[in-house]
């Protein structure tokens, strides 16, 4: 228990000081939202505006407000548009969600068997070779295997893929995540037509990443003696990889694929700019632009709570995939 | 009379003149598209629209900035006044007829009986006279209405409005490119007034999913029906999607992902133009295209000196420019008329490319400033306006001018016109309405002349082009409007710049029926072309 | 997370015994403690475990590391030497190649081994001279991070207790801003407003400034880890008995054994920082537009792809091979430099 109220106190204080750190910068932004929204005003209507949003308050004070207003679940507002960021948040954050889940799915399915099989065949020509197609798949960027996967298969190619359509070269259906939020859902086949190129584009990164991790850490664990004994009792290779070897092995995989959450939700950004994916990476993207800084610091804030959470969550599951961590730490 | 006897030369006079008709008739109108079916389009169906963006800012009247994507949501979910025909005459459209007044002081629009809002509310005078008062009140359309004085509901379904002074194209200013939507009473005064559109138009608002998608569906009781008496519009529901980049839409559109796509994109133009089969092309022919331009801040060192401005001018090789940016496709422009536009002069005195004149000026300005002669090129940030404006740089380098290239979104290269931050805007604008109907850009002290330029001459020309009631006088008043630009140099015209909207073959109709009431067919001006007479065929 | 109690790495049961094939101390060590650690040192991480290190430890250095360390050769002579060789101006327009595509000598303006781009500029001159922005503004920014958060790794790793609580903090709060965003958010901070009057950098220093900040965690982090297995070394807890001051223990014992793993990690970091000035230059944060560099040749000319995809692909190619070079070089800078699992 102590521990759990120790992580949660670590949690809130490092969403403070990073938002309030974000907070801080935004503060040395040049030029202010007023300018953005009513440029055609004049000095006492801008005046007027700052205000009225509270612009011109000592920089404590605006913190010590927005973390009131975030806590009440007020997101603050885009003056632009008169709309409330919850309601952007409402319609974008699925959408990154959903990205993000499908480029770590696609990544965990080719990389975890990937990983398996290299570790067990390590030092082999065929181990050899996927770790050099894996070392390459690291050195290319996504929005470089964005670019070309929207040439060859939204010019060249056309690819129709049944069940799914024609793959577009850029756009966004709604899928079935939008439920939760409260946002109206799509065509569940152009969904995921929409979601393909820009998921592969991140995944492929992702791939090499895990692969790798999950080879070195499975290489590892194949040695030690538990392995050894359980070969000796006349177990298949087969049922020690998956059964005994794969779970421990997989604590690094985890961390990692846990936290690229900040990476793929937020960093997706130009990926979303690139295929037009309206996520909040593109929302952060508008708000910088438009000096939108209360706006800004909600998203910067979500991203904060996430990625902190995520950490907290992979925390807890060691216990439970790592048994020795379990008894070390009783 | 059998043909035999019917001479040759008659035939072939017969010929050529119907020959003549029909190419005077593309010319004006484009590629009429053919609802020539005996019977009415089937109505049912959908199409999804390519937008150049997303309208972030919503429509409500007392902020909103529309451009050509917010004016053709707003061709959906609303109905104009007025429109303009291709006869260059504005026409009543909403309205069942505008009048005025022999002194042009006093106009008359009376409205048609019997129209609702989506919302159920009639449509009455006092529902119009809210909505120009709206207007009137904003920043942007405020100042191009400066000069109406009162606007009241003399009866149910009569609106009077007095102006300061006599107004001669005042109709024109009913329309503003469509950007005057007559937009409900409840909309206009909900606190959501920008998100919660409520119109006259063909089609409701379903939702609107801000940078993914705005939904319109089919609004039963629209006023209008085709010339069989079917009602429209015959589509189902339209959805708009913001695509930003031209190049992606022509690929969404190859990839029959899109159904409806508008560019003017010189290059993007051409691609579609090279596989013009596969389409319905609605292209813009010359007469009323807009003028792709580069404004000066003439206000602020350095280009507050007429010389600098010739040197800049000078140097900017616009051939080369529409070379490169359009494939050659677009015409260099000399002014900021096209050639049906009152004012248009084939030659306005606008200097030709002259590197060697350009260097000297530049070298005089500098040796009287210090060595200094600096500008800054701002412009949006998408790759194409990125090419153009990097392109200029070049051309300024070799004339010894140094500028520095400055990359805004949308929102802050607005705010940077608009507080006169720069020196040089990439900009675009002037599409062939009235010419009156540039006057607030072009004003002493208006918030819209972003160059901020002062010219006691020009401003005499725009009042007396205003009031003035005799044509010929007023073209040429207009065209010393034009010589001015010329010799004084605030702006650099670059290309005449030329929509085009492009969809899939078996998507039609779009221009529509032509205008109620005998006011003849739409003009398809600065790429708004109507939505109600779209149908789709199998 | 951080855990106040910072543990060094040796001592914790959990953590498998050196057969692990694990070349960066306190990686998977972290991992198993639950602490936060970010995509940057998750990728390198992922550089060094795999065979490759293996190999190389083994023998000499393989044909892979040859070829890396002759392209990097290559890219870095050829940007030094950019000013003086016989290279079209980068910014000069030639309307004749505009897209022309490489090695389509059409007669007019010959030469331009590699076509031209939109605005009809040499592509084989952009490339060489966007390497020289590209490489300079990309170790520029790793110089920064490496000296600032070696700095910060090396206190908090050496005297833990406060100072590694207050060092882990901060570094953990970088970490919760995806990098692309805090990168962006700097650039247009320190940004000189060209025609205000405001203050502001060099679109160029403030990529750099920006980039080098976002690249302190990564360092710092690895750093730190490492500071923290070496400090527990007798040698140095010999050194402190001796009553030798930390500072020159620091420097004479503790540097010279974390300099190699910062040395791999500032090679990949410069391969990092490539990478983020293309996804920058996407979103308009890069150097002025005109000034080439492999990030601002793609982001500009991505609009072309269609007709023109070598405007695109080219310097994309410089980036592909640039990075996987470096990722090779630091791979083989840690298995050649550091004693401890050579010994193994």
């Amino acid at each position: 228990m102590g521990l759990i109220a120790r992580r949660l106190a670590q949690l809130v204080v490092v969403v403070i000081l990073s938002t309030l750190f974000a907070f801080a910068l935004l503060r040395l932004f040049p030029g202010d939202a007023a300018d953005a929204v009513i440029p055609y005003g004049t000095a006492a209507q801008k005046a007027k505006f700052r205000a009225d949003t509270g612009l011109d308050q000592p920089f404590f004070q605006q913190y010590a407000t927005w973390l009131g207003n975030l806590a009440q679940g007020d997101f603050g507002k885009d003056y632009q548009s008169n709309t409330p960021v919850a309601d952007k948040l409402q319609t974008a954050l699925p959408v990154s969600l959903q990205l993000m889940l499908y480029a770590q799915i696609m990544a965990l399915v080719v990389a975890i068997p990937l990983g398996v099989l290299t570790a067990y065949r390590a030092g082999t020509k065929s181990d050899r070779a996927i770790n050099a197609g894996a070392f390459a798949l690291l050195a290319l960027p996504s929005f470089v295997l964005a670019l070309a996967l929207a040439y060859w298969v939204g010019v060249k190619w056309h690819p129709d893929i049944p069940l799914l359509g024609q793959v577009p070269v850029s756009g966004y259906e709604p899928g079935w995540l939008e439920a939760v939020f409260g946002a109206p859902t799509g065509d569940l086949g152009k969904h995921f037509a929409t979601m393909l190129l820009p998921s592969v584009a991140l995944a492929a990164g992702l791939v090499a990443v895990y692969m790798r991790l999950l080879r070195s850490d499975m290489i590892a664990t194949l040695q030690e003696n538990y392995i050894t004994m359980a070969r000796s009792k006349g177990l298949s290779d087969g049922h020690i990889l998956w059964r005994h070897a794969l779970r421990p092995s997989s604590l690094t995989l985890l961390t990692v694929a846990g936290l690229n959450f900040g990476t793929l939700v937020g960093g997706a950004v130009a990926v979303e700019v690139i295929f037009q994916i309206p996520g909040i990476g593109t929302l952060i993207y508008q708000a910088i632009n438009a000096r939108q800084l209360v706006e800004l610091q909600s998203y910067i804030a979500i991203i904060a709570i996430g990625y902190v959470l995520i950490n907290f969550v992979i925390d807890a599951l060691y216990v439970v995939l790592d048994p020795r961590i379990r008894r070390a730490r009783a | 009379m059998s043909s035999a006897i019917v001479s040759t030369r008659l035939r072939a006079r017969l010929g050529a003149a119907v020959l003549a008709v029909a190419s005077a008739t593309a010319v004006l109108v484009g590629v009429a598209p053919s609802a020539s079916a005996a019977s009415s389009p089937k109505p049912g169906g959908s199409v999804t629209y390519g937008l150049e963006a997303e309208t972030g800012g919503g429509w409500c009247p007392k902020n909103a900035q529309l451009a050509i994507s917010g004016i053709e949501v707003g061709a959906a979910i609303y109905d104009t006044l007025v429109v303009p025909n291709t006869k260059g005459q504005i026409v009543p459209y909403l309205a069942k007829s505008i009048e005025h007044s022999a002194d042009y002081k006093t106009w008359t629009v009376t409205l048609r009986d019997g129209i609702k809002f989506h919302d159920g509310e009639a449509l009455d005078a006092a529902a119009v006279v809210q909505n120009i008062e709206a207007y009137r009140s904003s920043p942007l359309i405020g100042a191009a209405l400066q000069d109406v004085d009162t606007v009241t509901a003399t009866s149910p379904s009569v609106v009077t409005i007095t102006t300061k002074v006599p107004w001669v194209a005042f109709d024109w200013f009913l329309y503003l490119d469509g950007r005057m939507l007559i937009e409900a009473p409840a909309q206009l005064t909900s606190p959501d007034c920008a998100s919660d559109l409520i119109g006259t138009g063909p089609f409701k608002l379903d939702h609107w999913t801000v940078n993914q998608e705005l939904v319109a569906v089919k609004n039963p009781d629209y006023w209008q029906k085709d010339s069989k008496g079917q009602k429209l519009p015959y589509l189902d529901k339209i959805t708009f999607k913001p695509v930003a980049e031209a190049g992606q839409r022509v690929n969404s559109l190859q990839g029959k992902t899109l159904d409806i796509i508008h560019t003017s994109d010189g290059q993007q133009v051409d691609a579609i133009e090279q596989q013009a089969s596969n389409y319905n092309l609605l292209k813009e022919q010359p007469g009323r295209r807009e003028v792709r331009y580069y404004l000066m801040n003439v206000k602020d060192a350095p280009l507050n000196d007429a010389n600098a401005r010739k040197a800049v001018a000078l140097a900017i090789d616009r051939n080369q420019i529409n070379q490169l940016r359009n494939d050659g496709i677009f015409t260099v422009a000399n002014g900021p008329f096209d050639s049906d536009v009152p004012g248009y002069l084939k030659n306005t005195g606008y200097p030709k490319y002259n590197l060697a004149q350009a260097k000297k000026l530049a070298s005089a300005y500098k040796a009287a400033h210090g060595g200094q002669f600096s500008v800054v090129l701002e412009h949006t940030n998408d790759p194409a306006n990125t090419a153009e404006a990097e392109l200029i740089k070049e051309q300024l380098a070799k004339a010894g001018i140094d500028s520095t290239l400055k990359q805004d979104d949308q929102t802050a290269f607005i705010a940077a016109a608009v507080g006169g931050n720069f020196s040089i805007l990439l900009w675009r604008n002037h599409p062939g309405d009235d010419p009156d109907v540039n006057y607030q850009w072009w004003q002493d002290g208006s918030i819209l002349n972003f160059g901020k330029f002062v010219d006691p001459q020009m401003q005499t020309l725009l009042d007396q082009g205003r009031s003035e009631t005799d044509p010929a006088k007023r073209k040429q008043i207009y065209q010393q409007v034009n010589k001015q630009f010329a010799t004084q140099l605030y702006n650099v015209w670059a290309y005449y710049a030329q929509w085009v909207v492009a969809a899939q073959k078996n998507v039609q109709g779009l221009m529509g029926p032509p205008l109620p009431d005998g006011g003849g067919q739409p003009l398809f001006l600065y790429g708004r072309h109507p939505l109600l007479g779209i149908y789709v065929t199998k | 997370m951080p855990a106040p109690d910072g543990d060094p790495m040796p001592d914790d049961p959990t953590r498998a015994e050196p057969t692990r094939a694990d070349p960066m101390p306190g990686l998977v060590g972290e991992a198993t403690r639950g602490r936060p650690i970010d995509a940057g040192t998750i990728e390198m991480a992922a550089v060094e475990t795999g065979p490759e290190v293996r190999r190389l430890r083994k023998k000499g250095l393989g044909i892979a590391a040859w070829l890396s360390i002759g392209w990097i050769a290559l890219v870095v002579g050829l940007a030094i030497l950019a000013p003086v060789l016989p290279l079209d101006d980068p910014k000069a327009s030639i309307t004749d190649i505009a897209r022309r595509g490489p090695f389509a000598d059409a007669g007019s303006a010959p030469g331009h081994l590699l076509g031209g781009d939109f605005n009809g500029r040499d592509m084989l001159s952009r490339l060489i001279w966007g390497g020289r922005t590209t490489l300079l503004v990309a170790t520029s920014a790793v110089i920064i991070g490496f000296v600032l958060g070696g700095i910060l790794g090396l206190l908090g790793g050496y005297f833990r207790g406060k100072v590694d609580v207050v060092v882990s903090l901060l570094l953990d709060v970088f970490l919760a801003i995806p990098a692309v965003i805090l990168a962006l958010a700097l650039v247009t901070i320190l940004r000189t407003q060209p025609g205000t009057s405001g203050g502001g950098l060099d679109p160029e220093v403030a990529l750099i400034l920006a980039l080098g900040l976002v690249s302190i965690p990564v360092l710092g982090r690895i750093t730190r880890a490492s500071t923290l297995s070496w400090s527990q070394r007798e040698f140095v807890l010999a050194a402190r008995a001796q009553g030798a001051k930390h500072r020159r223990i620091l420097w004479r014992e503790v540097l010279p054994n974390v300099l190699p793993a910062m040395m791999s990690i500032a090679l990949l970091g410069i391969a990092v920082a490539i990478v983020s000035e293309g996804t920058l230059a996407i979103l308009g944060a890069s150097v002025e537009t005109d000034t080439p560099t492999w990030g601002n040749m793609i982001a500009i000319g991505r609009i072309n792809l269609q007709r023109a995809p070598h405007i695109v692909f080219e310097p994309a190619l410089m980036i592909f091979f640039t990075v996987l070079a470096l990722n090779m070089l630091g791979d083989v800078v840690r298995s050649k430099l550091d004693v401890r699992e050579g010994a193994l």
